[in-house]
């Protein structure tokens, strides 16, 4: 089993094949994964909120944060390690809603929806396709990209895994 | 309210804060469970919500967790977790001693559920209760929410709270244990005021 990279929270990595990439315990949170299986080069991001406004000058410091400054960095990311932009490929999962409250103000309960959105649109409005993904719910989850096979495996407790 | 900066006496008071808070929130278990219950002294510390996950230990560690809004002058996240196992032997203590004669094997799934959620829903409670007499005014508190799932990703939303204004959190919390049992059984109590509200705490307690 080759190293994998641990993606923490508004972290980036960028990793070589057959080196592997993994988040662990993503509830509202996105892990997105870009690769270029001809150059064989894959990043991931933990995109922790939907957007950058009204977090000023501080966004620039950490872009894996929100979604909107984190796709367009790890596609630069990627792409300065030697991917061809023109050849990536989207794999994402994450985007749950840990609590529901029945009642209550809680838009922010609902930021894990907002986040696999934000992101979603990016990717489409960037013009890189999504091949698959797997956000929503009420469940965290783990997850593990391999560069050998190029699949996401999704870990949910009590549920076992899915490759996706 | 800048969340990086606080004064040894906000988090003091802060401290204070989580003491009267848990302290009736231990006397509600106690009462429900009419077992002694032994509380820490409670911590008031600023995290880095990038640390957070692993703030508590494994991110992966199965967890049970009982979420509630207080929602007023002074807003805040409140949140009871336990591992999975102590969770489930609280509920076994409190089916045993509210409900005698029931059979644990029979009790369903679901009633277990929300036995649980109604332990938390009282203990978070009784924490705010005790908050409301110290600010107050008047604050309601949201229905529960419950969610049994891995630690970091229920941590993850508390760190999405605070990374919409900052990079902070302030966490306050206690451990409570139920005395007299061979078995641990222990949980925490989490209280984190939304960053908009600390100033109107603070002002408060004297201690802006």
């Amino acid at each position: 089993m080759e190293k994998a990279h641990h993606v923490g929270m508004a972290e980036l990595v960028v990793v070589s094949s057959p080196e592997m990439l993994m988040t662990l315990g993503l509830g509202s949170c996105i892990g997105l994964v870009l690769y270029d299986q001809t150059a064989k080069i894959a990043g991931m991001v933990h995109i922790m909120l939907p957007d950058s406004r009204g977090a000023g000058a501080k966004a620039a410091e950490k872009p894996g944060k929100f979604a909107d400054t984190a796709v367009p960095a790890l596609i630069n990311a990627v792409c300065s390690k030697g991917a061809l932009r023109s050849r990536l490929k989207a794999k994402l999962a994450g985007g749950s809603q840990m609590f529901a409250l029945p009642g209550a103000e809680t838009d922010f309960l609902a930021v894990g929806s907002r986040n696999a959105k934000e992101t979603i649109d990016l990717l489409k409005k960037m013009g890189i396709p999504l091949v698959n993904s797997d956000v929503g719910g009420n469940k965290g989850r783990t997850v593990e990209f391999s560069t050998v096979t190029w699949m996401l495996t999704v870990k949910v407790l009590g549920k076992g895994k899915t490759e996706i | 309210m800048d969340m990086e900066s606080f004064s040894n006496m906000q988090l003091d008071a802060m401290r204070e804060v989580g003491n009267i808070g848990a302290g009736n929130a231990a006397t509600a278990l106690s009462v429900m469970l009419s077992r002694a219950v032994d509380m820490d002294v409670p911590k008031a510390e600023l995290v880095s919500i990038y640390e957070l996950a692993e703030y508590y230990g494994d991110p992966l560690a199965p967890v049970s967790a009982v979420f509630v809004r207080s929602e007023g002058e002074f807003t805040c996240s409140l949140i009871f977790f336990q591992d999975e196992e102590d969770a489930q032997s609280l509920v076994d203590l409190l089916i045993s001693h509210q409900m005698s004669g029931m059979v644990l094997e029979d009790i369903p799934p679901e009633m277990r559920d929300s036995a649980l959620t109604e332990v938390g829903n009282i203990i978070l409670s009784s924490f705010l209760n005790a908050i409301n007499v110290l600010m107050g005014g008047t604050h309601s508190i949201s229905v529960p929410g419950v969610a049994h799932d891995m630690m970091g990703s229920i941590l993850q939303v508390i760190a999405s709270i605070f990374g919409q204004t900052g990079e902070y959190a302030l966490i306050v919390d206690t451990t409570l244990k139920v005395g007299d049992i061979e078995k641990n059984v222990s949980g925490k109590v989490v209280m984190l005021p939304d960053p908009g509200s600390l100033e109107i705490l603070f002002r408060k307690l004297q201690v802006l």
